[in-house]
Parts: structure tokens; sequence; C-alpha cells
């Protein structure tokens, strides 16, 4: 009942004014972000936050435009999935199988009213997930010592496999490789200067902005520069989407199964929104055997991923709310700003700013509302912008984050850093090392080594610490046993591509 | 950052960049020697630099042993484009404050849209409109000071 009275009070500060407006646009934002080809929630947030920044919002109003804009992208994600069958982001792409041919076949609307729908369901159950299960993991969390949040950092490190689909090898890289950059400027403790070579610019640290928005947004622009440039968006006649929406009844007990999936994986860490879509589909498809005609346009095959990529997406704010671990690339990118903001997510959070976090969950609910009612009339609207000339839009988003990130200090150091960050972030993905677990290692590095060192100095340097209590092991053998089954996961994929 | 450029000409990508982040690993190892730890400090500022050094290193060194699959890079005609574009907007970086922002912005949107396939016809009256739309939202909407146009307030 506790719990109630502080979702109560977290109604009360979603309800502002100010708040209701930047949910709305938020959501709309998100939804255009998410159904545009390659810019994914992870761009698209990553794009907002210096614009977030200079409107000067104030934390609990930046956070709640920019977690708008996250479950936004997961709604729109599915948009040009169903009606180009390119996914808009990767969640979105188990989507593709069965929306597509369901739009070949005329019923595009009938799949985008019955996605939203199922976006929706999923959307609302891990929100009330989050609800229930947030304030216990803080329970748990507020007995944690330095140690034991060391072994939170490994296991997120080891999880980090799941959040992409690519190598354990490349995935882990990728993760030392952001550690290393994490430790760059003065080191809190000693006062050293690490890896700076004398450039004071340095001296901060590199600013997980600019390198985030070079990583995703300007990697994003020159990938796309090497693309065909010739996918002609064929007009499609989308139909309605009342039809869909009656067509969720029958499709009740499979929105339901791929919610809870979604939610669960979305709670692991490390795993997020791919996984959940995934996972949802091929259950899904293996509950139905022979009777279903998944591949071929079967609806329950746009409703299973749908629930579970937006399931997951709540989910994974839970590990980053309650621990300050994230879940997946783009609740790494909202602890980024939240970082940056100078609040640091765990226990404490919910009892210094419980407006905030409780304002954010209730701004969850009030969205989820919001892009339902947003995405049965508009699905058209959005289904148009898909075909706006991408001349136009690549350098109209790659300007907005070039001034934006300008605008932040006003140095042009920190655009040739974010140039820098662009190209390396575009090497990775040519070769498929992801850059998501490089900007969980720049964000995390920090506070991994923060506890390691505190442990340390409390024990007076007896390395046993780190695994002398029983919470700290449980967590080991947890990460252990989520790195098997991120093996025999990959495994089992590897089998299926060949 | 500049070595990670010089993967781009070979298919076998995976190995150079296992070399180039192996000599990153060696190199991290080698320089946290010289980061001094204070007093009273079990875990000095060179340990953990150190701990990550490791495993970078051995996955990297895996990287060479066992590459995975050849990539795709791009041919000349795009990879031009994404030199201009990189190019672009480093020289947009480097004049933005002594042009002042409307000219360099202008100039970067119109050669950006030519880099992303706009004819001349689309990219000028486009470009210039996005320009002075960036600039009444960054200006105007956000109240952010821009650099002016030397000699000029605007």
């Amino acid at each position: 009942m506790e719990i109630l009275a502080f979702l109560a009070h977290g109604f009360a500060v979603a309800l502002q004014p100010e708040h209701l407006l930047l949910a709305l646009i938020g959501c709309t934002i998100g939804t255009l972000i998410g159904a545009l080809p390659g810019l994914g929630p992870v761009n698209g947030v990553a794009l907002l936050i210096p614009l977030a920044f200079n409107f000067g919002l104030a934390p609990t109003a930046a956070l709640i435009l920019l977690v708008s804009v996250y479950y936004g992208c997961m709604y729109g994600g599915r948009i040009s999935s169903i009606v180009l069958n390119i996914p808009g982001d990767e969640p979105a792409m188990m989507t593709t199988l069965d929306g597509y041919p369901m739009a070949r076949a005329g019923r595009g609307g009938e799949a985008l009213g019955l996605s939203a729908v199922a976006s929706f369901v999923g959307a609302t159950v891990a929100t009330i997930g989050l609800t229930l299960f947030a304030p216990l993991l803080v329970k748990v969390a507020i007995r944690f010592g330095p140690a034991e949040y060391f072994a939170l950092f490994v296991l997120a490190f080891a999880t980090i496999g799941g959040v992409t689909s690519g190598s354990f090898t490349k995935s882990f890289i990728a993760a030392c490789l952001g550690l290393l950059l994490g430790t760059v400027g003065i080191d809190p403790v000693s006062s050293v200067a690490r890896y700076t070579f004398g450039w004071y610019e340095l001296y901060d640290g590199i600013d997980y902005i600019v390198a985030l928005v070079g990583l995703f947004a300007v990697s994003e622009c020159l990938l796309f520069l090497e693309r065909d440039r010739d996918k002609a968006t064929a007009a499609m006649r989308i139909g309605s989407a009342i039809p869909g929406m009656r067509r969720s009844f029958a499709c009740a007990p499979t929105i339901g199964r791929g919610s809870v999936i979604g939610f669960i994986s979305g709670v692991l860490p490390g795993a997020g929104a791919s996984l959940g879509s995934f996972l949802s589909y091929v259950l899904e498809k293996r509950w139905w055997g022979a009777k279903g005609k998944f591949g071929e346009g079967d609806p329950r095959g746009v409703a299973a991923p749908e629930a579970g990529n937006n399931a997951a997406a709540g989910g994974a704010l839970i590990p980053m709310l309650s621990l300050g671990i994230p879940g997946s690339g783009t609740t790494a990118i909202l602890l980024a700003l939240l970082l940056s903001m100078n609040i640091t997510p765990g226990p404490l959070l919910f009892e210094q700013q419980p407006d905030m976090v409780w304002g954010l969950v209730a701004a969850l609910f009030i969205g989820n509302v919001m892009l339902l009612v947003l995405n049965i009339p508009l699905v058209g609207f959005f289904a148009k912008v898909l075909q706006a000339p991408s001349w136009f839009l690549m350098p109209m988003v790659t300007l907005v984050a070039f001034v934006g990130i300008y605008s932040l200090n006003n140095s042009p150091f920190d655009l040739y850093m974010m140039l820098a960050f662009g190209v390396l972030g575009y090497v990775l993905r040519k070769l498929d090392i992801p850059t998501v677990p490089v900007v969980l290692g720049l964000l995390l590095g920090g506070q991994m080594e923060f506890n390691l060192r505190r442990a340390m100095s409390i024990s007076g340097g007896d390395w046993s610490i780190l695994w002398s209590s029983g919470i700290s092991i449980g967590i080991y053998l947890f990460a252990i046993a989520l790195l098997l089954a991120g093996l025999v996961y990959a495994l089992l994929i590897r089998k299926r591509l060949e | 950052m500049s070595d990670e450029v010089s993967a781009t000409s070979t298919a076998h990508g995976d190995r150079i960049a296992g070399v180039v982040l192996a000599v990153l690993a060696a190199g991290a190892w080698w320089h946290a020697q010289t980061f001094v730890t204070g007093f009273m400090q079990p875990v000095g500022p060179g340990v953990f630099p150190r701990l990550v050094s490791v495993p970078l290193g051995l996955l990297a060194v895996y990287l060479i042993v066992r590459p995975g699959l050849d990539h795709r890079w791009p041919g000349a005609a795009a990879l031009c484009r994404q030199l201009g574009v990189l190019l672009l907007l480093g020289g947009y970086a480097a004049f933005l404050e002594s042009w002042g922002f409307l000219p360099s912005t202008l100039v970067a949107t119109v050669v950006l849209m030519r880099l992303f396939g706009a004819s001349w016809r689309q990219a000028l009256p486009y470009g210039v409109l996005l320009g002075l739309a960036l600039y009444a939202l960054f200006e105007f909407a956000l109240g952010i000071p821009l650099p002016n146009i030397p000699g000029l307030s605007v």
C-alpha cells in the first residue's frame, strides 16, 4: 500500500502541465525517431540529450521527456518494420517476419493496430512490474557495500554478451575498451592525470554525451552513406487500424505471454529489448507449432514480439533506476543523462528523490496511454514521414546533434572528439564489435573502480573482501550462470544461422 | 583514435583490429606504471587500468588468432562521401567560431545535403531553410548564444 501512496504522489508530479506537455512531445518525437529506419532508440535518445540540456530542463522534466522518447521509439520501431520491411531499430527486427507479409496482403493497418495494442499491453505490464519490483530490489540493494557493488558491475559486464547478438569475444573487447576509456582524466582519488598526454581538455575525462552521440549518431551517418540509396519506398495502402484492435482480443493470450517473457529478459542486466522480442517470437511460434502460419503474415507473429520488446524496454529501467546498472543500450544513455546532471541512480535515489522516481513511473503510465491514442489515428501520418527523402533527414539529424553538442560547452574540442568517436564507432560497427558495451564501460568504469578502491581500503588491501559476503558470492554465481546461459544461447543462434 | 582508420582498407579487419587493440592494451599497461600511488592507498590509480588492459590484451590476441568473418568495406565512391562528410564536419567545427554561426552552418547544411545525394536545386533552398531553422531553434527558442559573424551582431 506504501507503493500506492508513492504512485499517487508520482501522478501528482507527472500530471503537472509542463510534464504532460513534455511527455506528449517526447512520445511524438520518439515514435518518429523509432519509425525512421536506422535511427533506433539509442541514437534517438542520444541525439535529444544535448537538446534536453539546452532547454534548461530540471532533471525530472528532462527524464520524463527522454523516457517518453524511449517508450515512443519502441512503439515507432514497428512502423517501418511493417510498412517497409526495414526494422526501425534492432528490437523491431522480429516484427518484420510477419508484419511485412501482412502489409503486403493489404492488412497493414490491421498489423499496425494490433501491434499498437500489443505494445501498449507489453509496456503497461512492464511499468506495473517496475512499480512493484523496483522498490523490492531497492530494499535489497540498500544493504550493498562497495564489495557487493563491485560484484554487481562484474555481473553487468559478464552478461553483456546478451545485449548484442554478436560474438562474445567482441562484446567483451568493447566493454574493456570502454572501461579503459573511462579511466582517462584526473583520477578523483589520487589526482593523478591518467592518459591525458598533457591535453587539459581531457582532464575532466571523456564526456559521456559527446562520446555516445559520436559513437551512435555520427557513425550511423557514416554507415548510411554506404548503404543502397535507391531503396524506393513504394507507397502502400495502409488501411484502417480498427480491425487490428478487434483482432487483439483474439490475440490476448499471445500478448500476455510475450509481455511476461519480454519483461523478464528486460530486467536481466545486459539482456535488453532485442532478446525480449526474439524470445517472445520464438516461444510463441513453438507454442502454436504447425497450427500457426508464422512467417507468412500470422497476426500472432506481430503481437508477440511487439509485446515482448516493449515489456523488455520497461523492464530494463528496473536495474537502471534501482541499482544504477543499465540493462540495455538506451537505458545506458538515460544513465548518462542522469550522471551528467549529478544524479546517481541507485537505492539512495528512491529515498532522496522520490518525486523524480515516482513521477517518472507515473509519466510512463501516462505516456503509454498517450502513445496508444497517438498511434491509432496517426499511423498514416507516421508512415508518410518515413517517405521523406534521406538527403534531408540525415543532414538535419546530424546537424542538430552537432550544434547541440557544441552548445553544451561552446567548445570546438567537443566536436572534434565527437567526430573521433564517430570514426571509432563506425570502425567498430563495421567489425561487428558492438558499441553499447563501450558506452557501458565508459559510464560504469568510474563507479566500478571507485567501489573496488573503497572495498580495498576497508579491508586494508586484502583482495578477499571482494568475495567474502554471501551476497557478493551469490552475485558472482549468478553472473557465471548468466554467462553460461548466454554462451549456450549464442551457440543455439549460430546453429540456427547455419 | 587515428589508428583505427587504417583498418578500413583490407578485408582482414579483425586481425588488424586485434593488433591495434593489443598494442593499445600493452601501451595502457605500460603507461599505467607512471601513475604514482599515493600514501595509504591499497589500490592506486594504476591498478584498475591494468586490471582492464589484461583481458583487453588477451581478447585482442584471441581475435588475431581466430578472426571472424570478412567484412564488406565501402567502395571508393562511398568512402569519398564518408571522408567528405568528416572533412566537412571537421571544417565546420574549425570555422564555426571564426566565421560565425550563420555562414558556417549554411555552408555545412548545403554541402551535407549534396553529400547525401541531393541535387543543387534541392540542396540550396532546403539547406538554407535548415540552416535558418537551426539558427532560430538554438538562438531564439533555446536562448543559446551562438558565435556571431565577426563585426555583426547576428
